[in-house]
């Protein structure tokens, strides 16, 4: 991952409502944002940055990109997103919500094979406070600091974990945000390792939700191979659920036996950090507590 | 979305995957002018697992016969679900039966090839011999003869097996579906491959592209729906207000921007033991923040509906976000509060005698609505920083300042909002 302020980042649907609102944004946040795509508006300029009818038509004018964040309606996500990878574009962040998931199987198959990387859909990007917003976080939820968070959840319940956080006096080295459909494009061992292995963090807070599955790897990553301590917090104890996203065999289960047996349901999650030995906080109050206390230690 | 046996039926003889005559039946006189052969098979059409087991499927000899099954099954409830319609089908002399799936696994983020040399309705024989093909990349025919393999087929058979995967995972991909089951596939003492039942679940995210399935679905029972959450629903429908119940006993309604946010506010409030009654999920994108006009109305709604809401006496407002997202929710709340208590509280357009006689004292009037307003706990972190340049691009009161003027509770703090939300609750006179 190229995380750094000079990096070069354009926007795909620019001329979107969200890809206008969040350019600003993130340019007066000190993002170098080179060009912003959108089809039958070249020539044009928002906020001052030059508009592209296609990605690979930007390229001779600002060179070698490094990022891109999508903006573009679920439909024409994936298209936008392959656009990117044609383009050689090797990190990709989804704002949009609601990709058909077949979609993101196609981009998935595409992603891996040319080694992309893939944030999202529904991710709000990544952020490391005072240097760089890559997306959708609002900023002001963050302040510098040494804590690394991975998000499962969306913008909002993040925001919440950033702040409390920030209240307690613990600043934070990047926040990344994954997304929350049912398929994302992360893999969570790869950031764990990402942030295991970044010296600007010094403990790890996951946040995640009811929904999708792969909590249950990311917790025996922890526990065999990150040093740092690791706080989780999972929301949606109490959900109610009415639709299996697990792996074949449980979704066979339950399509043949009638009632619903879910997995990915938040107790699940919590189970397995628990049986890790991790420690799970029950509120988001209770998160900067219980980091102050893994990082004593 | 599920979609029902004849429903996928349809879809299966469109591509070509080998089905028995069958005829839908709406009401059991239908079945004087059946036009399949006797003996046939009367098959309730729900969307729940277990069918046969749960009596739902019969087999009749004559027209006398199936009137009285027909009858029958249209009395049985499933799981709680009754069927609107029936489907009488030709009866077929299976010499085995198999069972075949596609499926998306979302642990693997990948389509997964399903098979079973036992289908059937014996869900442990099937499970015992399930086997399994992850199409990893693009598919190709072969996935589908791997498959057959695994299962042990045997022979001139392999083809005709591998044929039906084939066709069900173009279906599958063609029509963007969750799932794609048929249990039974009939093999006759030929060789001959039926699907005698079919299921198929279409993703609900990609119903905007296929109108056919959307159009199948629109029939369905809406009451069904209403009874349950969908947060898949409600994270993917994310330019829209969901209004989701989740107990009729509850007295809480909650506004909430994120799904995430949401579940994190109905964990501590049943922590706190507090009977939430419905919750409202606002865009997780900031689609309000981009859009000034549309959805403003939509939300006013929405927020007439949580409130309004039978047994609500508290509302919890839980919003983080940005200082123009939530500078326009602040708008839409003090607005529609506003609206409600001058109604009430003048009651001098005529229209609202019952309110006036509900009247509260006049002392009360700074400090409560009227009586058959909900009280606001209100909690919109977010755009501080920002908010004195908004109220300067306003040249006014902020929406915020407008909102803190009326009988709101306001509350920075997730947990003392929380706590604040329990105690109304508790405390507050029935409505």
């Amino acid at each position: 991952m190229l995380l750094t302020p000079e990096s070069k980042v354009i926007i795909q649907g620019i001329t979107e409502p969200l890809g206008s609102l969040y350019a600003a944004q993130m340019k007066a946040y000190g993002t170098n944002i080179v060009a912003g795509i959108s089809a039958g508006h070249s020539g044009q300029f928002v906020h001052g940055i030059p508009v592209f009818d296609l990605v690979e038509q930007a390229l001779p004018a600002v060179g070698a990109v490094d990022s891109t964040i999508i903006f573009v309606q679920p439909y024409s996500a994936l298209d936008a997103a392959l656009e990117a990878i044609a383009a050689g574009i090797k990190q990709i962040i989804l704002t949009t919500i609601g990709i058909p998931p077949l979609d993101m199987v196609c981009l998935l198959r595409k992603a891996e094979a040319t080694k992309t990387i893939v944030l999202g859909p529904g991710s709000a990007g990544i952020i490391i406070p005072g240097k760089l917003l890559l997306g959708t976080h609002e900023s002001e939820f963050y302040t510098p600091g040494h804590i690394g968070i991975i998000s499962r959840s969306g913008k909002p319940l993040t925001g919440e974990v950033a702040l409390a956080l920030t209240k307690a006096g613990l600043g934070q080295s990047i926040g990344v945000s994954l997304g929350n459909d049912a398929i994302v494009g992360a893999s969570f061992v790869q950031w764990l390792q990402f942030l295991a292995e970044d010296k600007h963090t010094k403990a790890i807070v996951w946040v995640g939700q009811t929904g999708g599955g792969g909590e249950e790897a990311a917790a025996e990553y922890i526990a065999k191979a990150v040093d740092k301590p690791v706080v989780v917090y999972i929301a949606g104890r109490h959900t109610p659920v009415d639709k299996v996203l697990g792996d074949a065999g449980a979704i066979i289960v339950s399509q043949l036996s009638g009632p619903v047996t879910y997995s990915g349901t938040a107790s699940r999650k919590i189970a397995a950090f628990e049986q890790a030995k991790i420690p799970v906080a029950e509120r988001p109050s209770q998160i900067p507590d219980l980091v102050k206390k893994a990082l004593k230690k | 979305m599920d979609l029902l046996e004849y429903q996928a039926k349809e879809l299966f003889r469109e591509v070509g995957i080998p089905v028995l005559p069958s005829q839908r039946i709406d009401n059991a006189r239908d079945l004087k002018g059946l036009q399949i052969p006797y003996p046939v098979v009367i098959k309730s059409q729900v969307r729940a697992g277990g069918r046969g087991r749960a009596g739902g499927v019969r087999f009749a000899e004559n027209t006398i016969d199936a009137i009285a099954a027909a009858r029958t099954i249209f009395n049985l409830a499933i799981l709680g679900e009754y069927p609107q319609v029936l489907l009488a089908e030709a009866k077929y002399n299976a010499d085995r039966e198999f069972y075949l799936a596609v499926v998306l696994d979302y642990a693997q983020r990948r389509p997964v090839l399903l098979g079973s040399p036992q289908g059937g309705i014996n869900v442990e024989a099937v499970m015992e011999h399930l086997q399994q093909v992850v199409v990893d990349q693009e598919f190709s025919p072969f996935y589908a003869r791997r498959l057959a393999l695994k299962m042990g087929v045997k022979g001139e058979l392999i083809a005709s097996v591998s044929e039906i995967i084939e066709k069900m995972y173009h279906l599958f991909v063609q029509k963007d579906l969750e799932l794609v089951e048929i249990n039974p596939l009939g093999i006759s003492p030929t060789g001959e491959v039926m699907a005698l039942d079919g299921k198929i679940t279409a993703n609900d995210a990609a119903l905007g592209r296929h109108p056919d399935l959307a159009l199948v679905g629109a029939k369905k029972d809406t009451q069904q729906d209403q009874k349950s959450l969908s947060w898949s629903q409600a994270a993917s429908a994310s330019n829209d207000c969901k209004l989701n119940w989740l107990n009729r006993e509850g007295n809480i309604g909650i506004l909430c921007n994120g799904t995430g946010l949401m579940m994190a506010t109905l964990d501590l409030l049943y922590e706190a033991g507090a009977k939430p009654a419905n919750c409202l999920i606002l865009g997780t994108n900031a689609e309000w923040d981009a859009t000034p006009h549309p959805g403003i109305e939509q939300l006013e709604l929405s927020l007439e509906q949580v409130s309004e809401a039978k047994g609500v006496k508290v509302v919890l407002v839980n919003i983080l976000g940005g200082a123009t997202f939530c500078e326009k929710v602040t708008g839409v709340i003090a607005a529609y509060l506003q609206r409600k208590a001058g109604r009430t509280l003048n009651g001098d357009d005529g229209r609202h005698i019952e309110d006036q006689k509900k009247r509260p004292p006049r002392r009360d009037r700074r400090l409560a609505f009227p009586s058959n307003i909900p009280q606001f706990v209100v909690r919109i972190v977010g755009g501080n920083s920002q908010a004195e340049s908004v109220k300067d691009s306003y040249g006014e009161a902020s929406e915020r300042e407008q909102l803190a003027a009326m009988p709101v509770h306001w509350e920075d703090n997730l947990d003392l909002a929380i706590a604040q939300t329990v105690s109304l609750a508790r405390s507050t006179k029935n409505l």
